[in-house]
């Protein structure tokens, strides 16, 4: 039969005749038929041919990919499985150690990365969660820094102009003493503006959230709670709804639960409505206390919600220059706001776990390949038997599979229970989300595919290679046989090795860098004595304590009770308790009597702290001029203030501070007097922010004459917690109503703010670890296999006279040449790589001589003993037998 | 038995129809050659088709190769009506949803 064979036609031969060699054999006659006869059938009838026709015969690709993967699936899943795990039954222990291994990376690499889903990737319980945002009060200075608090008056304006958001919410964290429903306890929750639910778009589970009705001044006074406190204090009864509590000393009507998992913000159990009086609006417009949320419009950018809002910012900046002038605002969506700054933390752990994982594939590869050369017969026969080489690549693929897929069980089980633990280390790491780790089917799926990589990296090098051996096998019979196919493996295995130093050079280098700046970190004084010290807070309801004097006289009879308790050497109060991440910043207002300009009032601003007289005392904190508070600093007597060094050098750099005075920006005194007072004594500075940030300047005013209703108990004793109940039941005497919460010793809380760095130390130490170990022993097994190859060559050198210290030389050279070489590429890519760690460092540079020098004698150390046992093998070599055994 | 893919009753049910060969099967379905061919081979690997070529005599005597033909199996048809019933409940159910 003929054909006229256009030029359209021969273009599908073409095709046809690239995708027949993939078909399977025994089918590509019928199938070359087929495809055959319909482009001719269509080629006879002219309208047919043409395009379309060449475009219809690319389908012969798909269909030819097609029946070769539907026939090796069939055989994959029959012959080579089997296959496969017959081989590996007959050798456990390469099985066991390969299938640990595997468990070990791939678990690993499985638990970094449920908890970066939990506080990265997965989405936030809210709809829609992209579009909620948080929207900062910012400065020239730093325009995008999240957090950023705004005051009442800026909120009520940005509510008003602003054109991209759906609704604005304001909100601030606050705590309520729960009180006449058994014991006493202070509730975590926030006071809300009524769009706060409407914007975060969940619904009440009974009764109603908060709404906008809630925000009018003289509304009735209600709550919200959440779903943990219900259950916990109120036996899930859903009649709650109606009826009142005590809050704080306040009838709040219960209007809603909210379900199960809502926490807005984090760990709340109870939402009060936030009502801004005229007053407030017309005087706080530098009072900046409030969390702004909106939800974005359909359609409108972060970028765009930015522009609009410092339009705003800008024209209140005109109108309000002393308050406003450099102000910015800034939009991020929750999950920047929430989790920004650890995420370059994350992907730096989840980045070394990877390693690990690599020099895990590189170590199971070197397994893989040395058991290879057991199986040179194997192959050979099977090759003579016919098997092509695809056939064993696919064979030795098929076992990899089989492996990473036990080791990818194996390591779920690992990381279900690891998972676990990182969920638990939430509360000291202080990363919000962390404790919502857990395995769900993305993780399983990224198990998954990580394993089947790792299937795919340790099993190609070796399969391929293990395939020449079949016909390797066969020219060694036809030629007598030179070894040129072993020296290549060896190379293969040298770069092998190679490559899993270098990746475990360069996670050496990143932990011991962070094991310097953990050093550098824990080696700063803090400024404060941290043993032995017992802390919780305690907030005075405003309906029982509104006059300071109450105030005044509660804390110092408490504390003087407190310090009367068998064991405690003394006991204070502040508010603001250093590491608890008290921020309160107000410019002064007068020095010396002499008003300050708008300039110099933004140059002096100050970190308030109240505190009694016996708090520096209990934190032994040095007064290093002047004295401390005096129980004659009081309510009437002439205000007195302590200053930290800081301060007293910021505002008298040449003179002491001591007899001056000043005011700050806040009327918190009584009748509404400015805070402040003459300077009676400079302590020692704390570093109130953790070691990392240098002490701000700080003024501490008495508590006495400024009596806060909020302080945090500070009690210095012999053992921390057995001091507590006996405290707990003191405060208990002094007023049932005022319960104790955010228990702590200093020493937790001096841990928990270096809880991170220890951690991110501690995983990259033990992932560092893990890979040294791995290279060790992979330098172990090249050298050994050496040795073992070398043996009739190192028998006849012997024999000819060559000493034993030579062969070990020999030996050793062999193990520092793959040291050094892995070394070299390994600080090369440290190097490059310092970047990831830059953020996370304190007081050491990414390019710290000291740690890469360390690293390198480290390695090259390890090298050369894992090259002792080689060497003193090959220097055991009797000449006699050597030559003989051959 | 493993309920058939969408393109797989579309297929079997242009088999069913009359259309016998694979181009007339493209051309009646609207899918992708590369979707039907495989559709095809594995219609026939389970058993709901079975092919042939056709008379040699006539391809001879248009000039051209003989062709593949596809007719439906007893398996064949069971499977499509059990298919078609389930997705018209389906889509009863959309329905009703909607």
């Amino acid at each position: 039969v003929t054909v006229p064979r256009t030029r359209w036609l021969r273009a599908c031969e073409w095709i046809l005749a690239g995708a027949a060699p993939v078909v399977p054999a025994d089918m590509r006659r019928d199938w070359m038929r087929e495809w055959h006869a319909e482009l001719a059938h269509r080629a006879t009838r002219q309208s047919h041919a043409g395009l379309p026709l060449v475009v219809r015969s690319c389908g012969a690709l798909a269909h030819a990919a097609w029946l070769r993967w539907d026939r090796w699936r069939l055989e994959m899943l029959l012959q080579d499985v089997r296959y496969a795990a017959r081989t590996l039954i007959r050798k456990p222990g390469f099985a066991v150690i390969t299938v640990l291994t595997l468990a070990l990376g791939i678990g690993a690499n499985t638990a970094i990365f449920s908890a970066v889903r939990a506080v990265l990737l997965r989405p936030l319980p809210f709809p829609q969660p992209d579009a909620l945002v948080f929207v900062s009060s910012t400065t020239v200075a730093a325009p995008t820094r999240a957090g950023g608090a705004a005051s009442p008056p800026d909120f009520v304006d940005w509510r008003q102009q602003n054109r991209s958001f759906t609704e604005l919410a304001a909100l601030y964290a606050s705590s309520y003493a729960l009180t006449g429903v058994g014991t006493a306890e202070q509730i975590p929750g926030a006071t809300a503006t009524g769009g706060l639910f409407n914007i975060l778009g969940v619904p009440a589970l009974y009764g109603r959230t908060l709404d906008l009705s809630d925000d009018a001044i003289g509304g009735a006074d209600v709550a919200v709670i959440g779903h943990g406190l219900w259950s916990r204090r109120f036996g899930s009864d859903p009649s709650i709804v109606g009826r009142t509590v005590m809050l704080d000393g306040v009838e709040r009507r219960i209007v809603g639960v909210m379900p199960r998992g809502f926490a807005f913000p984090l760990e709340s159990e109870l939402w009060v409505p936030l009502r801004l009086s005229e007053r407030e609006l017309a005087t706080q417009r530098g009072a900046h206390y409030l969390e702004v949320v909106g939800r974005l419009k359909d359609g409108v950018s972060l970028e765009q919600a930015a522009g609009d809002m410092n339009g705003i910012v800008r024209q209140l900046a005109a109108a309000y220059p002393r308050t406003n002038r450099d102000k910015r605002a800034a939009v991020h969506t929750f999950r920047d706001a929430l989790v920004g700054d650890v995420r370059p933390a994350l992907f730096m752990l989840l980045g070394a776990v990877g390693f690990v994982l690599l020099i895990v594939c590189v170590n199971v590869a070197n397994l893989v390949l040395t058991r290879a050369l057991g199986r040179t017969r194997e192959m050979a026969i099977r090759t003579a038997l016919g098997a092509g080489r695809f056939r064993l690549v696919r064979g030795v693929l098929v076992e990899s599979l089989l492996l990473a897929t036990i080791g990818g069980v194996a390591g779920l089980g690992v990381a279900i229970w690891a998972a676990r633990g990182i969920a638990a280390l939430q509360r000291g790491l202080d990363i919000p989300l962390l404790d919502q780790t857990r395995i769900d089917p993305v993780v399983i799926a990224f198990t998954a595919v990580v394993s089947i990589a790792a299937a795919l990296l340790c099993g190609t090098l070796p399969a391929w290679h293990t395939s020449a051996l079949g016909q390797l096998a066969q020219r060694i019979r036809a030629d007598g046989g030179t070894g040129t196919g072993d020296r290549k493996r060896h190379r293969l295995r040298a770069t092998l090795i190679v490559t899993e130093t270098a990746v475990a050079v360069v996670l050496l280098v990143g932990a011991g860098l962070l094991l310097r700046s953990f050093m550098r970190l824990t080696s700063v004084e803090l400024g404060i004595d941290t043993a032995g010290v017992q802390t919780f807070n305690i907030s005075l309801p405003e309906t029982r304590y509104s006059q300071p004097m109450q105030r005044a006289e509660f804390v110092s009879a408490l504390l003087d009770d407190l310090a009367r308790q068998p064991g405690v050497d003394s006991a204070g109060a502040i508010f603001g308790l250093p590491l608890s991440n008290t921020r309160y910043t107000i410019s002064m207002s007068t020095l010396d009597g002499r008003r300050l300009s708008d300039e110099e009032q933004d140059r002096r601003s100050l970190q308030v702290r109240v505190a009694t007289p016996d708090y520096f005392r209990t934190l032994r904190i040095p007064l290093v001029q002047g004295r401390p508070f005096t129980a004659s600093d009081r309510l009437g007597a002439p205000y007195v203030v302590i200053v930290n060094e800081t301060a007293a050098k910021m505002l008298w750099p040449s003179e002491s501070a001591l007899g001056h005075q000043f005011t700050l920006g806040t009327r918190m005194g009584q009748e509404g007097a400015n805070a402040g007072g003459v300077v009676v004594g400079v302590a020692r500075d704390v570093r109130d922010f953790g070691a990392r940030v240098p002490a701000r300047p700080t003024v501490y005013l008495a508590h006495a004459q400024f009596p806060v209703d909020s302080v945090a108990v500070t009690v210095r004793g012999g053992a921390g917690s057995s001091l507590l109940e006996p405290l707990r039941a003191v405060v208990q005497r002094h007023d049932a109503d005022v319960p104790i919460f955010r228990v702590r010793t200093m020493e937790q809380l001096a841990a928990d703010a270096v809880a991170q760095p220890r951690v991110y130390m501690l995983l990259l130490g033990l992932f560092a670890a893990t890979a040294v170990v791995l290279a060790a022993l992979g330098i172990y097994g090249v050298l050994a296999h050496a040795v073992s190859q070398r043996t009739r060559e190192i028998g006849i050198r012997l024999a000819l006279g060559a000493g034993r210290y030579s062969v070990v030389t020999m030996v050793v050279r062999q193990a520092a040449g793959l040291a050094i070489a892995g070394l070299t590429i390994g600080l090369g890519l440290a190097l490059a790589a310092g970047g990831a760690v830059q953020n996370l460092l304190f007081g050491v540079e990414p390019t710290d001589t000291t740690t890469y020098l360390s690293v390198a004698v480290g390695l090259l150390l390890i090298a050369l003993a894992a090259s002792y046992v080689p060497a003193r093998r090959a220097a055991g070599v009797d000449p006699v037998r050597a030559l003989r055994y051959d | 038995m493993r309920r058939l893919s969408i393109t797989a009753v579309s297929v079997l049910q242009a088999i069913a129809n009359g259309f016998e060969y694979g181009f007339d099967i493209i051309d009646t379905t609207g899918l992708p050659s590369g979707t039907v061919y495989p559709a095809l081979s594995r219609l026939e690997r389970d058993g709901y088709v079975r092919s042939a070529w056709e008379n040699d005599a006539r391809a001879h005597r248009e000039g051209r190769p003989a062709r593949r033909n596809y007719r439906v199996t007893a398996a064949g048809v069971r499977a499509l009506a059990d298919a078609r019933d389930y997705y018209q409940k389906l889509a009863g159910l959309t329905r009703v949803k909607a």
